[in-house]
């Protein structure tokens, strides 16, 4: 058997090589640009961080910062869970995982450097989230933003417990989905009228010193467990972290996000077990698949249906923003089946497999979208005018109107295909912007823009009329009927003209 | 249709840079026939077929198949099956649903188009719930040729079909492709596997003699 390598020597070994190939002060330089783009960012944007960190006028209820509080905590365990929370890169997943070398020195950074993210990230939230509680004035801030670093690394090591055996992982992730939900449902119940009840004021200084105190000792000894425990990881939650995190690099460096959403899409269909079923008979071919599709994507329908309520918490916004946000929304809820026009758009063999025009394409696959954001824009629109933030008009109907709009947004935003970088780029006095990701971002959204009666209509406060109503249907029908006719055609199979 | 080759090509050209890979070739594939085009690596096999099925622009030349040109129709693609490229799986769907869905596309009965049994002559019954992703390359082979075989087709362009199948999954692939050239089906493939080419009912051809015969 091989005896141990010492790893230090060769991690040493690994990064002077690697600096040899940089410049000399190519660090320094990197990380002179970064403090000079925070401090830049940071005089321009002050106001807005000061409204966002620290608002003039908090209005948050004791329960509703509670429910924000463990919202925010179950989005960072919901991410951690994502990338790992034990991770190595690629090349050290290759040529180090399999090396004679400690695993435990070898996964520590990593463990390390998340949980000190982590605990900045918490802190940071924890202080937005002080500075729009009511009670504020009284609260004890410093105190609080250590137990929220805490909590957090609390939160890595929970997912890093949860990352070395798939029946723990279930476990927590069932509970965190359930924590994000209640919270979820907190907020959106105090936004649609019901009044909490008042919680009694902070804990006075010594309980919380003693609860803090509790707080680090458990994080201590657990911390202490799960490095001991490093080393019994398995091998394929490493090296799927590692693919995870070599993507996310792959498509913040190449700018192409949709490596990411294909990686997330790939495993999802790998870890489920299906059983083949026939769509209905009388539905059209592809509208059955996308309906076979769907509904397998049950749980995604769920909380889809449940997100219906979410514009809900925007309407202490400006009614512009609850517009835009609703339209986002119903791109979204259309986006559910998609995937299936993105394989289609990046690889058109299943599509001269089926010999059908890629007209008849587009209508069919149109079709399920066009119900699913349909039917969630009328809910949400039925939900703000029952809680009385819509004013009186057949809103409803608005949201059949506009449907159809938000899924040809998405499944234009699906034939988008891979970002363009032989565009040419843009010199502005802020520098350089390349246009091939910017046209990418906003192929799809980009159609929202003839949702515009509908956000003036959900903007402006009054009444809404019937006509205003039919002026977004023929807008809509007018956009869908173009996209149609001018992106397909009745002699060519694939989406793209070749 | 009966009245043209399935495939009429000659005086094709076709170089990748300054290096030509194609020159003055010219083949004949009968209605009804199979020819398997054979030849070392790197010989431009798959790139005549690419050129067959419209998936690549020839420098000069003519392509007829069944007497037109050949491009990307909804007309010739139903007449036409190849599977030059590797196809991408729909997300979410298992393999026995693919092949359903290429039935049902071509206005067939799924449960009459004999699924069911190509699925276990390729050995795949075993994973008809399985979602092609999953697969092993072979099967992912074996998947793509039972959705060339039980849609409707005029013509089969197969490149190399017996790469990455075991003996017994060759003998089932060549006995369907001998079945559908006697049910007058026309073949034209690339092969690097005579015996497998023979079993499947083609006529073997070598890419050097397809030059020859224009000079």
């Amino acid at each position: 058997m091989t005896a141990a390598v010492p790893l230090r020597p060769v991690r040493r070994w690994i990064s002077r090589t690697q600096s040899s190939h940089r410049d000399r002060g190519e660090t320094l330089g990197s990380i002179y640009v970064g403090v000079l783009f925070v401090a830049i960012t940071g005089a321009m944007l002050h106001n807005q961080l000061t409204a966002l960190f620290w608002p003039a006028r908090p209005a948050l209820t004791g329960l509703a910062a509670s429910a924000s509080a463990v919202l925010i905590l179950a989005l960072i365990l919901m991410a951690l869970r994502r990338i790992g929370p034990i991770s190595l890169s690629r090349p050290a997943a290759y040529f180090l995982l399999t090396a004679p070398v400690s695993r435990r020195r070898l996964l520590l950074p990593s463990l390390r450097l998340t949980a000190l993210a982590t605990a900045v990230t918490s802190s940071a939230a924890a202080f937005a989230l002080l500075g729009h509680a009511a009670t504020r004035d009284t609260a004890p801030v410093a105190l609080l933003i250590v137990t929220a670093a805490l909590s957090g690394a609390a939160l890595v090591l929970i997912a890093a417990f949860a990352q070395s055996d798939p029946r723990r992982a279930t476990l927590i992730d069932r509970l965190t989905a359930f924590a994000l939900a209640a919270a979820l449902a907190e907020l959106v119940a105090e936004a649609a009228g019901w009044t909490p009840p008042t919680l009694p004021g902070w804990p006075p200084a010594a309980s919380l010193v003693t609860l803090t105190g509790a707080l680090a000792v458990i994080v201590a000894i657990a911390s202490f467990s799960s490095v001991r425990d490093l080393a019994h990881v398995p091998n394929n939650r490493i090296l799927e972290s590692a693919k995870t995190a070599g993507t996310l690099f792959d498509a913040a460096f190449g700018m192409e996000p949709s490596w990411v959403t294909d990686m997330i899409e790939r495993r999802y269909w790998s870890t489920r077990r299906l059983t083949s079923s026939r769509p209905p008979a009388r539905l059209p071919v592809l509208i059955g698949q996308d309906y076979q599709l769907a509904r397998r994507r049950l749980p995604h329908l769920l909380w889809l249906a449940a997100s219906a309520t979410l514009p809900l918490l925007l309407t202490a916004a400006p009614g512009w923003l609850l517009g835009i946000a609703v339209l986002l929304g119903a791109m979204i809820a259309a986006g559910t089946t998609t995937a299936t026009v993105k394989t289609d758009a990046g690889n058109p063999v299943l599509l001269r497999m089926l010999g059908l025009t890629s007209r008849q394409i587009l209508i069919q696959r149109l079709c399920l979208p066009a119900v699913l954001s349909t039917a969630w824009t009328t809910a949400a629109l039925a939900l703000l005018q029952v809680t009385g933030h819509l004013p009186a008009g057949p809103w409803p109907l608005l949201g059949l109107a506009v449907g159809p709009l938000a899924a040809t947004a998405a499944v234009r935003r699906a034939r988008v295909g891979f970002v363009r970088n032989d565009l040419l780029p843009l010199d502005t006095p802020m520098g350089t912007v390349s246009t091939g990701p910017l046209v990418n971002a906003v192929a799809g959204p980009d159609l929202l823009l003839l949702g515009l009666p509908f956000v003036i209509a959900v903007a402006g406060g009054k009444p809404l009329s019937l006509s205003g109503v039919l002026l977004q249907a023929a807008v809509t029908a007018m956009v869908v009927r173009l996209y149609v006719t001018v992106s397909t055609s009745d002699d060519r199979t694939e989406l793209t003209r070749r | 249709m009966v009245d043209h080759p399935a495939v009429e090509v000659s005086g094709l050209h076709v170089s990748y840079g300054s290096a030509p890979v194609l020159v003055d070739v010219g083949l004949v594939v009968p209605a009804g026939a199979g020819v398997c085009v054979t030849g070392e690596n790197g010989i431009g096999k798959s790139t005549l077929l690419r050129c067959v099925s419209s998936l690549q622009q020839a420098d000069s030349g003519t392509i007829r198949v069944f007497g037109a040109e050949p491009g990307d129709t909804p007309d010739f693609w139903r007449a036409v099956v190849t599977t030059v490229e590797p196809p991408t799986w729909y997300p979410g769907l298992t393999a026995r649903e693919h092949a359903e869905l290429v039935c049902r596309a071509h206005g067939q009965d799924p449960d009459g188009a004999g699924i069911d049994e190509a699925l276990d002559r390729f050995g795949l019954t075993a994973h008809a719930d399985a979602i092609p992703p999953s697969l092993s390359s072979g099967q992912k082979q074996r998947l793509t040729l039972v959705l060339a075989l039980v849609r409707p087709s005029s013509l089969l362009i197969l490149d190399e079909p017996e790469q990455r199948l075991d003996p017994d999954g060759r003998a089932a692939v060549a006995a369907m492709l001998a079945d559908y050239v006697s049910s007058g089906g026309s073949l034209l493939m690339a092969s690097h596997d005579d015996k497998f080419a023979v079993a499947s009912g083609a006529e073997i051809t070598t890419m050097e003699s397809l030059s020859e015969a224009h000079e």
